[in-house]
């Protein structure tokens, strides 16, 4: 451990830490453009200059580039030093605009700092600028590159940290020029953390532009809902609406980045359409009649027909605040459920992977960073989890091999070995390909659990033991479908998934129905079959933030708050909570209250829209009980209720981790997936990082993302039906017929159709207990006009 | 006096065939090393004799084989560098005009003392005819068993490729040439690690001037001393072949002992002073060097002479101007040429060559003020604190001119004009 002097101070850091961050250490800020502890020290901006007085390095060098070592006394303050840096900051400002007081950037821009704080103020050089075209970059990054002050930053993320080619750097001297060959869309999922890398204004958020200044906006520590990793995130807010959502610093999560689901997916919340107001059978009513009505009717039936009457449903989308209140809402009333789980499959693999996952054995996404082999089994990150899919190309970055057993065609930014099988066979392909681990000291699983079921999770669980018993540190990373899958999985005591409350309704057992934050026409399978059986209920209740085909045919509507005006807390898929803070006060946006006038003309004492109340406190109220007063005390009325929350007493920077604390049941036989019949093909719905998701499918930005539509093929089973890449074919299965264009992959599975969730297709398929088969002779090729 | 060792067998009109060169004794010393020799054998020859790598950096040979471990990874790699982009610089093109063959033995030899399989030439693409010289004598030796598979019988296997660079000055610096040969962009690597012991895709990699690789068949057949004798003095060693150019006589390449006094290489060989031109200054070893002015007309030129001179002796490209030459004008032409060949990576070079080279352009117009000799000053002293030598380099005509020719830069800023007025003003920015 190497100890050194800066500024006539002692510090003691661990070896192979660079000067710079050791002072970091201290206290002492040295100014950086291209040193970003993501993406390490390059030495390219020389700003970080600082003089070696006394040690095995001499005279002044740049701080980013040497090793702390024994004896050395630096200065950072030393005049050549500090000339120095003055000197690069003019440099830089040679060429770059002089319009910080109306700049889109403006205080919000690292060079603005620094060029003020290293006292360089007045241009000396009488030369003009240098000037360049712009480019699109498609609807979230917009591009500026006359502001670029060439620190590699955002090639450095873009190509060797995120694995994309499709930017990068052009040019020598003068001229580098940082884009793409041609304008266009940026091609990778991660492109919004330019954005943030950035320390300039060349990446600036498009959607965002000219909403506010970064002093103008209320900043909130936030963390991500729209998958299941929970990643940390910094909410901008002003005039009561998400203007902003940047990547915030997670040691254990996301380190410092997040995807573009992530990034510009609440818009959601803002939306025109969004319920803000109750509606009784068509009529709008405040929130609070809403609540009232409902509340009222609900005990009507239950005092005629019994507390098994009425069935309340909630999602893994809603705050662990939310769930429980479900939860205590049964409990005090008798009614049925709650009913977390969309479908049985479903349900029924995260709950395998929520019992497998130990405090042992869960690895966090830093230790995925670490790992030296990898084997994803059934998870396709970039759709599912997309940042899980940036920590496996750090591992493979410094060496891991990684292994995936899936039947869809992946897309990853990083090399791969793809064991292409049906689900049928991913048992046995799993067993063979665990021999690869053998070799390794850091392997991890990563296991899906939308399009496997309990079986491989549990088989995936019992390698990683088996790893671990044999002297591995050996970890288990299972994806889970929503942000509070693991959080509903603690909770769920009930195991029944939708399908089953339909069948109740069906009976006539079940007679009321509220259903809370959940969508059910976007995640129950048979369509026709939901419509017929909602229909014979007396009442239908929506709790929900998202004007949701269910919300718009209830019968009582009650809007309710989202996570940003609500906050909550939010189980990651390694069953870490983590505390969301509200990031602005509920009500009617500003923009939407002025009527028209913005900034408004009129004001009043009450904000518009303000009774809208958080789910769980709509829960309470609908069994006649106040809800705790604030979130502190909701918190605590959490923690003494269930004994699976106490942990939540605990909560630190990084969360805390809450786990079922259940040993793995084995299942005495293992379920081996119905195989698929000859002359068929398998019908594999699958989620998307762009439109499939239900709050970011609401994100127009996203959505120009999505593409067309699409079905993939294997190349066997193309050519065998004497099909080709970009046909248009008609699938017809049940009583369903959809029109998709082609698209051949290789490789994939043979014998697997694969859909993603897209935001065009009006049937929007999810994971079913039974699997999708189609004859090959319903799969019609339609001649282009 | 002109001493002749690898130019030994320049003809005016054609290059030496593979049979004149056998003739003259070429591939004894390859033949009997790699049937007799130890790789060891090699390296420490070239360590005793002093060969000090000719393109420009001065580093010792031997020195740099034998960092190449013994236990290092295979396969190892040996680069020969003919990039020859050093403004006034035109040996290597000579030498492989002249015996292309020289530099295949040498290429051989080196290889054998690190034991690499795989050699490459990078070559500049203006140098297009030398390319196909290259590769057809290296296809005739390839024939002769002189390349491929078991050479000699001595069971080492060596070949060579030649590669055309891109074409740009900074794809000559030793690590931005690996880059560029990996298909990247040029931009310089900082050691450490050094390039022999994670070089070419991060395997052992000895890199070589064209000129340093030729020498290795006559050191290794005459010896170390033999070698250092044919240098003036005991602080030297070897010849060393001098690109004159600029206002002399006969502008050429003569090879002459190192340490060979200015004023013998231009008045004995290049013929003297053109016209009735007055020596005014010179660039030692080419564009990165600075000038040295009329007081070191007697100046020993080798590599240590000139470093305990204060100056570099580089590619010992001696660019001559006399007194009707404006030294500000040259530099700004310079200037512009390194501000035009920045690999853009780091701020120094990328902007302060550019802002450099605005502030002295204006004061070749007419249109420099006082304070920019300060600024130029303190800005020249910063290049060394760019990320590689490339900016430093630029800064040194910089440097000198201000040290030695302040005079002639006050001039026009008071004047208010060029006061040689050979031309008209010279045009805006360079990029």
């Amino acid at each position: 451990m190497p100890k050194l002097i800066i500024d006539n101070r002692e510090i003691e850091v661990p070896e192979g830490t660079k000067v710079i961050k050791a002072a970091e250490k201290l206290g002492i800020y040295i100014p950086r453009f291209c040193f970003h502890h993501a993406l390490g020290a390059v030495g390219a901006c020389r700003v970080c200059a600082v003089k070696f007085q006394e040690g095995p390095v001499d005279g002044v060098q740049m701080s980013c580039m040497i090793d702390a070592q024994d004896g050395m006394k630096v200065s950072t303050a030393d005049p050549e030093a500090a000339d120095f840096r003055r000197s690069v900051i003019e440099w830089l400002m040679l060429n770059h605009p002089h319009d910080c007081p109306v700049c889109d950037e403006g205080g919000h821009c690292l060079l603005q700092d620094l060029t003020v704080a290293g006292g360089h103020g007045i241009r000396r050089s009488k030369g003009r600028k240098r000037t360049y075209t712009d480019q699109y970059l498609g609807p979230l990054v917009y591009h500026e590159m006359n502001r670029c002050i060439q620190c590699y930053r955002c090639v450095r993320f873009y190509r060797e940290y995120s694995g994309y080619s499709d930017l990068g750097v052009t040019g020598i001297a003068g001229r580098v020029y940082f884009g793409r060959l041609r304008e266009g869309i940026l091609e990778s999922p991660f492109a919004g953390n330019l954005i943030d890398i950035c320390p300039t204004g060349v990446y600036t958020d498009r959607p965002s532009r000219y909403t506010g200044r970064r002093w103008d906006f209320e900043r909130t520590p936030g963390v991500c809902i729209h998958c299941s990793l929970g990643c940390r995130t910094t909410v901008s807010a002003r005039y009561r609406q998400v203007v902003r959502v940047e990547g915030r610093f997670s040691q254990q999560v996301n380190r410092d980045f997040i995807c573009d689901r992530g990034r510009y997916g609440f818009y959601y919340a803002d939306r025109p359409g969004r319920p803000r107001n109750g509606r009784i059978n068509g009529q709008t009513v405040s929130a609070q009649q809403a609540v009232e009505e409902a509340r009222d009717r609900l005990q009507r039936i239950t005092q005629e027909h019994g507390p098994e009457a009425v069935g309340i449903i909630g999602s893994a989308r809603s705050s662990l605040q939310t769930l429980s209140a479900l939860v205590h809402l049964c409990h005090t009333t008798g009614w049925q459920g709650p009913v977390f789980r969309n479908t049985w499959i479903a349900g029924a693999a995260a709950d395998a992977a929520v019992r497998a996952l130990s405090p042992e054995n869960a690895f966090s996404m830093r230790e995925i960073e670490t790992a030296d082999a990898i084997l994803a089994v059934g998870a396709d990150p970039v759709n599912e989890a997309p940042m899980l899919a940036l920590a496996m190309r750090q591992a493979q970055r410094t060496g891991a091999e990684i292994i995936a057993i899936d039947p869809r065609p992946l897309d990853w930014p990083f090399d791969f070995a793809h064991l292409a099988c049906r689900a049928e066979e991913m048992e046995e392909t799993l067993a063979s390909a665990a021999e690869r681990l053998s070799a390794s000291r850091r392997p991890v699983v990563i296991c899906g659990t939308e399009i496997t079921d309990d079986g491989i999770v549990m088989q995936a669980a019992d390698l990683v033991a088996g790893l671990r018993g044999s002297d591995k540190r050996a970890g288990l990373f299972c994806t889970m479908p929503q942000a509070n899958s693991f959080g509903a999985a603690l909770l769920d005591e009930s195991n029944a998934c939708a399908a089953d409350l339909a069948d109740r309704i069906e009976t006539g057992q079940i007679r009321a129905l509220a259903v809370f934050e959940s969508d059910l026409w976007h995640v129950f399978p048979d369509r026709s079959r939901l419509s017929t059986a909602l229909e014979k209920l007396d009442l239908l209740v929506s709790v929900d933030f998202l004007d949701t085909p269910l919300f718009e045919n209830a019968d009582i509507g009650i809007p309710s708050l989202t996570v940003f005006e609500a906050g909550g807390i939010y189980v990651n898929q390694e069953g870490r909570a983590q505390q969301v803070r509200p990031a602005h006060t509920g009500g009617l946006p500003i923009a939407a209250a002025g009527l028209g006038d913005h900034p408004p003309r009129s004001f009043s004492p009450d904000v518009p829209g303000r009774d809208m109340p958080a789910a769980w406190a709509a829960a309470f109220s609908l069994s006649g009980q106040a809800p705790p007063e604030t979130d502190a005390q909701m918190t605590a009325w959490m923690r003494d209720n269930f004994a699976v929350l106490a942990d939540l007493a605990h909560m630190e920077a990084d969360g805390v981790r809450l786990f079922a604390g259940r040993k793995v049941s084995i299942p005495d036989e293992a379920q081996i997936p119905e195989k698929k019949p000859d002359q068929f093909l398998e019908l594999l719905p699958a989620p998307t990082i762009f439109g499939g998701e239900p709050m970011s499918g609401h994100s127009q930005c996203l959505r120009e993302l999505a593409g067309l539509p699409a079905v993939w093929m294997a190349r066997a089973d193309a050519d065998r039906l004497g099909i080709a890449d970009d046909d248009r074919v008609s699938l017809g299965f049940e009583n369903i017929e959809v029109t998709l264009n082609v698209r051949i992959s290789d490789p994939m599975a043979q014998g697997v159709l694969v859909v993603y969730r897209h935001p065009d297709i009006d049937w929007q398929p999810a994971p079913d207990g039974k699997r999708i088969f189609i004859s090959e002779d319903q799969i019609r090729r339609i001649e282009k006009a | 006096m002109e001493t002749r060792v690898l130019l030994k067998n320049r003809k005016p009109d054609r290059i030496l065939d593979l049979d004149e060169y056998r003739a003259s004794g070429g591939y004894t010393a390859a033949e009997e090393m790699l049937q007799t020799g130890r790789p060891a054998d090699v390296q420490e020859v070239l360590e005793a004799a002093g060969l000090l790598g000719r393109g420009g950096a001065a580093f010792p040979m031997g020195v740099k084989l034998s960092t190449v471990a013994e236990d290092a990874p295979f396969p190892r790699y040996l680069v020969c560098n003919a990039d020859e982009m050093e403004p006034g610089t035109f040996k290597d093109r000579v030498l492989i005009h002249t015996s292309p063959h020289l530099l295949i033995e040498g290429m051989l030899l080196a290889a054998f003392s690190v034991r690499a399989e795989h050699g490459i030439i990078f070559i500049r693409p203006e140098y297009e005819n030398a390319a196909r010289i290259l590769e057809r004598e290296a296809a005739l030796a390839r024939e002769h068993g002189l390349l491929g598979k078991n050479i000699f019988s001595s069971g080492f296997n060596f070949d060579i490729v030649v590669h055309r660079s891109g074409g740009r000055y900074i794809c000559g610096e030793g690590t931005a040439l690996l880059n560029a040969l990996e298909g990247k962009r040029p931009n310089p690597r900082k050691p450490p690690p050094y390039p022999t012991v994670r070089g070419l895709w991060q395997l052992p990699t000895v890199v070589q001037n064209v000129e340093t690789l030729c020498f290795v068949p006559h050191v290794v057949q005459n010896g170390a001393e033999w070698f250092r004798n044919l240098a003036t003095g005991p602080d030297e060693a070897g010849t060393k072949i001098f690109s004159v150019s600029g206002r002399v006589r006969r502008p050429g390449c003569y090879e002459l002992p190192m340490g060979t006094a200015l004023s013998e290489i231009i008045e004995t060989h290049a013929g003297g002073m053109a016209g009735d031109g007055r020596f005014k200054a010179c660039l030692p070893g080419g564009a990165s060097t600075g000038y040295m002015p009329e007081s070191m007309y007697h100046q020993e030129m080798g590599y240590k002479g000139l470093s305990d001179a204060g100056f570099r002796l580089g590619t010992a490209a001696v660019m001559v101007f006399d007194h009707s030459a404006c030294l500000v004008g040259a530099t700004v032409n310079l200037l512009a040429f390194f501000a035009r060949e920045s690999c853009g990576w780091c701020t120094p070079c990328r902007e302060g060559l550019p802002y450099m080279h605005d502030l002295l352009r204006r004061i070749e117009n007419g249109q420099g003020r006082a304070e920019f000799v300060p600024m130029l000053r303190e800005m020249a002293g910063q290049m060394g604190l760019a990320y590689c030598a490339f900016a430093p380099g630029a800064a040194a005509p910089v440097e000198s001119l201000i040290t030695y020719f302040e005079d002639e830069l006050r001039e026009h800023i008071e004047t208010r004009r060029c006061p040689f007025e050979t031309r008209g003003p010279i045009a805006g920015a360079t990029k």
